[in-house]
């Protein structure tokens, strides 16, 4: 948590916007119940209560693949970041969508203080939206996805690496969407939403 | 860290990127196709046809707009289309100069704008329009482009045709190639978008694989997405080859199989972007075709244990019945609402009433063509003193002959068809062959019935395919031999073979005999000489024969006919004439017209006088439009009860998406909607017939809407309205139905100028009516000054007041002229050369192409011609509702003008009320000019005329006067604190934004300036809410979002949220306006926001009927920058 005062503010935001995502997937995969309650501990985090794994996997699964989406996000390659739940025919249930748009050119100095305010709001309405949420089936999965404005080059770092280009399984119809926040403060503008299977989706 | 194999296979590039945590191998090559993913790394992900489209044209990306040097973008936009306008020009006339190949102008008046990757290349296109004497956009604008060229449309766009395409055609680019070949301009109509033309017949659709042949029938507008027959075809297929297959266990197998297909099937129509609405509804459908195909097995061995449990497999998917009823009430379940989700699908798919009904919209696309041409002088042939010869041609048992044509063996064997054939049903047959109605079998009559009285009638499902193609065959050999005919049924037609020198007899039998070879199927025909006995004849040709009643026979044929053979005469008239001891026709026309006409009312009274002596005066080929359109489903409606609101909300919507697919099909909108209720009387049983509706009470409701409509949203929203109305357990419910009558047709006509001129003329005359008194006062006040200063000015001719004065007679020639064009020397050039190309085209049409030689030869002396024809122009300008006087203040004649503003206002509003698209209302620039000649005090202007004025020209005027000067004003009509506000470009209001229609979102900029623009503009409004939601946002202290200000409207009472008659376009459009560009404002960065204003705004819609209006005019526009932007929908439920 050391935060140095030379760094440039869009690489703050970024690693800022990283921890949150963190926190964030954490969160969501505690509401939607995928494991037992018993595998997440209360933390604190920007002043407000947010579960975290306990399970040290778990737990190091969602770090490392946040984290090293960092230069990523810092280049501003980074459109979207996707946690998928899926049922056991890998068919997607529910799709929890940050939709991130940092600006690049943004010149002056980070306010974080306003960038948290806006970020706490984030994690208070992520708390509470389990209503918006879909049951999951049993033996349900889930992965993290980010959708990238462009191929990484190959051989940007080491972490990089680390991510694979994919093709998950997708609806047939345009899903339904359902915003859950939209935050705007400058250089970030973040966005979750929620898409589900549209009712005309063809059932397996 | 043990996660992960995919780890060390490291192979990096590809732009979405995974890590799994379960290993996840699931490789699916089926892409996401919102397209959000582009290949290569933009600014923006939106596409670039996107950015230029309607809605978006204004400004295409963000990041361009702060970069541009201009001050605003619409400017920069301007300069650079001038700039690609005078590059084309130049080439152009480079091109056209340089001899030999420059090709005929066959372009001419065409202006078109290329849509993303064409065969050949929008450049290549480009180089056949210069050369062609055509027009290329590289901007699209509803104004200057004429046509859209591409090859392909992705689903949002095909999603909100509208929208993006302001009704312009979407053609393939081979139109523009194979006219350059035939060196002429061809139309366009078949060179229509595939995507767009195949909806159209979705209707047939409906029954057959076989409507792709049919797609070729291309209607000019609509709506779109539809397609993908392929798939359809092969589900009926496999509906087909399902029914026929006997084995109950390999049954079980297909059907998982068959499941599992249409899964597959499915997916790549849709990955490859195919319109979306097939895939949803086809695998619904074929799980219910397969649970039919179960049923019918289940019918004819229903002692297999095995059944039993094939029909759990298929019926345990959303079935919560319990499996221990009999096997028959458990497929019969199926057949009700209850338990149907596409029940209405299914039902309409099944329904012969159905095909019948939509069989004749079919048959005029197909042959409109062929009958429209002698209705012009069916009157006159009538006065010629020529025998007429009308024959009756009538397929024998059409219905059964069709089905077992291929099986000649069964054509002696009784035969009737029904949807079903279960021995015990309640099912009613629809038709049966000769030999089974010598067993007494009668079409409705109970399939339990007939099979008592015959118990070896073999019963046939219907084959509306068959039908179909025999039904074709049919009317082309009709018209073949005849070029009048009208067609009563699909099976049955009139010919009028008057001053034919043929025989009419031979004439029949060649008919009868083609048809026979053509069908395998026979036909009968009735010659005579008029329909009635025509008719007649034919009854008694049947089966396969044919009769000739020559005139003088008439009498002797009809003395002995019972009277129930005469048309018109049903159960009721029958029993009443009996009573009254008439059995036959003879002794029918013993009784005197009076005492006829006395007893059963003029009409009827009449026709059974003239029918009964054999007269009939009506001619053939008259085809009656129709005057509404209806779909009603009276069978198996049960809803389970009053909680069960999700059941009947659904049925009512399936039922609007077919009301609104007929309106499509026959090219319609409409505008008043009835929902009539089927309710079961309160003493009544259940009925007979099984899920029949029994004795109901019939009620309705219905409303109208201010625009003609089809969409299916609207049709839902509307129709819920309505059954809310009723207060129903919809545990009584029988039947439900929707009808849309006043209908207006949206194809050709409604483009067409000659149409908006007369529809405009009598608006024009309504206002004229109401500025009568104003008109009167300008006229007597200008016309002692005014004539002086005629005199005076007349020399330099372009005196204000003689415009003024032309104005005053511009009212009355509006009343004489608007039906018929002015004369061609009356025209003024530059006013034509700088009227849209679409526009131009029409005009030139109803002056049969002078126009244009008129404009070539103007182009050398145009100096003296505009002079010269200041007369005219004003008279043009009339015709275009261009309400040039606006602001063309007289310096002498100060204190007329709010006067003249009131008579402009007046035309303002009568094009509000025509409602027509295309007009061009531009006021000219020398308004600005002018602002000194504005009054200089309020003491001049009459204040109530102001408030009258509607809120655009209201604004202008405020913001033409000086600031000090509306320090008086502010008194006046405004009250709250208002800043100095830029000038606003008078030139920006077009008519086409007053259309609230789901087009384009005005110029202004309303989110823009401090105070925002829309607040001073709602401000000034006459109209109440828009002042409430104007006041909202400066209680909230100026800072407040749209869904801040919706909140706190939210408590206001009733009576404020909604807006008189008056105000009702002016609140509508305005919100629709303010609506739609805080989406495009919004939509990128804050779907949250957006969100919120549409539940809040869907709470104002059940209770205001403007808001529900501009709801539904605003949701259409939400949804497709929704799915611009995320790739989806987004959740509006009804529910909370």
């Amino acid at each position: 948590m050391d935060r140095r005062e030379n760094q440039s503010s869009e690489g703050e935001t970024a690693r800022i916007l990283v921890e949150f995502l963190e926190v964030a997937i954490n969160s969501i995969v505690f509401l939607k119940g995928v494991y037992p309650s018993g595998a997440f501990e209360r933390r604190r985090y920007m002043n407000m209560v947010v579960q975290r794994a306990r399970h040290p996997q778990l737990r190091d699964y969602i770090h490392s693949t946040v984290s090293t989406l960092l230069p990523f996000i810092q280049k501003g390659l980074v459109e979207r970041v996707a946690v998928i739940f899926f049922n056991t025919d890998c068919i997607p249930v529910e799709r929890f969508v940050f939709k991130l748009i940092v600006n690049q050119s943004y010149g002056s100095k980070l306010e974080e203080a306003d960038l948290e305010f806006s970020l706490r709001a984030f994690l208070i309405k992520l708390s509470v939206s389990e209503s918006l949420t879909k049951a999951l089936p049993r033996d349900c999965r889930w992965e993290i996805i980010a959708y990238f404005r462009s191929l990484p080059q190959a051989s940007m770092s080491k972490d990089s690496e680390l991510w694979t280009p994919t093709d998950t399984r997708q609806w047939q119809q345009p899903p339904i969407l359902i915003p859950i926040k939209s935050m705007s403060s400058e250089p970030l503008c973040l966005q979750l939403y929620l898409e589900h299977p549209s009712s005309s989706e063809p059932k397996p | 860290m043990s996660l992960d194999s995919s780890r060390s296979a490291n192979s990096s590039g590809g732009q979405k990127s995974k890590r799994s945590f379960n290993n996840s191998t699931s490789s699916n090559p089926s892409n996401y196709s919102n397209g959000n993913n582009n290949k290569k790394a933009k600014p923006s992900q939106k596409t670039l046809g996107a950015a230029s489209w309607g809605a978006n044209s204004l400004s295409p990306s963000r990041s361009s707009f702060r970069n541009a040097p201009f001050s605003d973008f619409g400017s920069y936009m301007m300069e650079k289309n001038r700039k690609l306008h005078d590059q084309f020009d130049a080439e152009a006339s480079t091109s056209s100069h340089s001899g030999s190949d420059s090709g005929k102008p066959i372009f001419h008046g065409i202006s078109i704008f290329v849509d993303g990757f064409t065969i050949p290349s929008s450049q290549d296109l480009r180089g056949y329009m210069l050369k062609h004497g055509g027009r290329f956009e590289n901007y699209f604008s509803r104004r200057r482009v004429t046509h859209i060229i591409c090859s392909n449309l992705p689903d949002s766009k095909l999603k909100n045709l509208r929208s993006f395409s302001g009704g312009l055609p979407v053609v393939k680019p081979l139109w523009i190639l194979d006219s350059v070949v035939a060196n002429k301009l061809l139309s366009w109509v078949p060179y229509q978008l595939d995507q767009l033309a195949n909806n159209q017949p979705r209707l047939s659709a409906f029954f057959a694989p076989k409507s792709s042949s049919v797609s070729k029938d291309v209607k000019p507008e609509g709506s779109s997405f539809k397609g993908g027959t392929s798939t359809e075809a092969y589900f009926s297929d496999l509906g087909e080859s399902s029914e026929h297959s006997r084995q109950i266990s390999r049954e079980t197998d297909n059907l998982v199989n068959r499941n599992s297909n249409a899964s597959l099937v499915t997916e790549p129509t849709s990955s490859c972007g195919r319109p979306f609405e097939v895939t949803m509804e086809k695998p619904n459908n074929i799980d219910a075709d397969d649970e039919r195909s179960v049923r019918n097995e289940l019918q004819t061995s229903p002692y297999q244990p095995s059944a039993l449990a094939t029909s759990n497999f298929v019926e345990n998917h959303d079935m919560t019945g319990s499996p221990s009823s009999t096997v028959s009430g458990l497929s019969n379940h199926r057949h009700s609402t209850i338990e149907d989700p596409n029940f209405v699908e299914n039902y309409f798919k099944n329904s012969r009433l159905h095909f019948i009904g939509t069989w004749r919209n079919r048959y005029h696309k197909r042959f409109s063509s062929l009958s429209n041409g002698f209705n012009s002088r069916s009157s006159n042939i009538k006065a010629s003193a020529q025998k007429t010869a009308i024959v009756h041609v009538d397929m024998d048992c059409f219905f059964v002959s069709v089905v077992i044509r291929d099986r000649p063996e069964l054509k002696d064997k009784p035969v009737a068809v029904c949807h079903s054939d279960n021995p015990k049903g309640t099912a009613e047959i629809s038709s049966a062959n000769y030999p089974a109605r010598d067993y007494g079998i009668r079409a409705g009559m109970f399939v339990r019935d007939a099979k008592a009285r015959c118990p070896h009638l073999i019963i046939f499902p219907y084959n509306f395919v068959a039908y179909e193609e025999v039904a074709d065959q049919f009317y082309n050999i009709l018209h073949k031999h005849c070029n009048k005919v009208q067609a009563v049924s699909c099976d049955e037609a009139f010919l009028d073979f008057t001053g034919s020198v043929e025989d009419p007899q031979i004439l029949a039998s060649r008919i009868r005999k083609e048809v026979i070879e053509t069908t395998r199927c026979t036909a009968s025909a009735g010659i005579a000489g008029n329909m009635l006995m025509a008719r007649l004849a034919t009854r008694t040709a049947k089966p396969d024969g044919q009769f000739f009643i020559p005139p003088e026979r008439v009498d002797d044929h009809l003395s002995q006919l019972p009277i129930k053979a005469l048309p018109g005469i049903g159960h009721v008239l029958e029993e009443k004439l009996k009573k009254q001891n008439v059995w036959t026709c003879g002794q029918l026309s013993m009784i005197s017209k009076e005492s006829l006409q006395k007893d059963f009312g003029m009409k009827t009274g009449e026709m059974l006088w003239d029918y009964s002596r054999g007269v009939d005066d009506r001619s053939v080929g008259v085809i009656q439009v129709s005057k509404s359109i209806c779909a009603e489903v009276n069978w198996g409606v049960r809803f389970k009860d009053v909680k069960d609101f999700f059941q009947s909300q659904n049925f009512l919507s399936n039922l609007c998406k077919e009301v609104s697919l007929r309106l499509q099909g026959c090219g319609v909108q409409g505008r008043t909607f009835t929902l009539k209720i089927k309710k079961r009387r309160k003493d009544a049983e259940e009925p007979i017939k099984y899920m029949g509706c029994g004795d109901c009470e019939n009620l309705s409701h219905s409303t109208t809407v201010p625009v003609a409509t089809d969409d299916v949203e609207v049709l839902q929203r509307i129709s819920k309205q309505l059954f809310g109305y009723f207060h129903l357990d919809v545990k009584e419910i029988r039947g439900i139905g929707l009808q849309v009558s006043r209908l207006e047709s949206e194809g050709l006509e409604r483009n067409s100028l000659k149409s908006w001129l007369t529809s405009a003329a009598a608006s024009t005359e309504e206002a004229c009516n109401n500025s009568c008194t104003a008109l009167v006062r300008s006229d007597t006040d200008c016309e002692g000054q005014g004539n002086e200063i005629l005199g005076k000015i007349c020399a330099s001719s372009v005196g204000p007041s003689i415009e003024m004065d032309n104005n005053i007679s511009n009212g009355e020639a509006f009343l004489n002229q608007v039906s018929e064009p002015p004369p061609l020397c009356h025209l003024d050039k530059e006013v034509l050369e700088s009227l849209p190309p679409e526009i131009f085209s029409e005009l030139n049409d109803i002056y049969s192409g002078k126009l244009i030689d008129l404009i070539t030869k103007s182009k050398g002396k145009s100096e003296n011609i505009s002079s010269s024809s200041s007369n005219s122009h004003v008279q043009v300008e009339g015709a275009m509702k261009t309400g040039h006087m606006v602001l063309h203040s007289d310096p002498f004649l100060q204190h007329e003008i709010p006067v003249e503003n009131r008579h402009i206002a007046m035309e303002d509003q009568a094009v509000l009320v025509s409602g027509a698209e295309s007009n061009n209302v531009v006021l000219p620039a020398s308004g600005i000019q002018k602002i000194d000649l504005m009054p200089l005090s309020l003491s001049q202007v009459d204040a109530t005329v102001l408030q009258q004025l509607p809120v655009e020209v209201k604004a202008d005027i405020l913001q033409l006067l000086p600031a000090h000067r509306r320090q008086d004003l502010s008194s006046n009509a405004l009250s709250g604190p208002s800043k100095e506000t830029p000038l606003e470009l008078l030139g920006t209001k077009t008519a086409e934004d007053h259309s609230v229609s789901k087009g384009c979102v005005s110029e202004n900029n309303l989110w823009a300036g401090t105070p925002l623009q829309w607040v001073v503009k709602f401000k000034v409004s006459n109209c109440l809410i828009l002042n409430v939601l104007a006041e909202m946002y400066y209680e909230l202290g100026s800072t407040g979002t749209l869904s801040a200000i919706l909140q706190r409207a939210i408590s206001l009472p009733k009576h404020q949220l909604d807006a008189n008659r008056d105000s009702w376009d002016e609140a509508t459009y305005n919100l629709c306006d303010l609506l739609k560009q805080y989406i495009k404002r919004k939509i990128e960065f804050d779907i949250e926001e957006i969100y919120i204003c549409f539940c809040l705004l869907r709470r104002f819609a059940m209770k205001s009927e403007v808001f529900l209006q501009v709801y539904t005019n605003v949701f259409p526009y939400l949804q497709a920058s929704v799915g611009e932007n995320y790739g989806g929908n987004l959740h509006m439920s009804l529910k909370n």
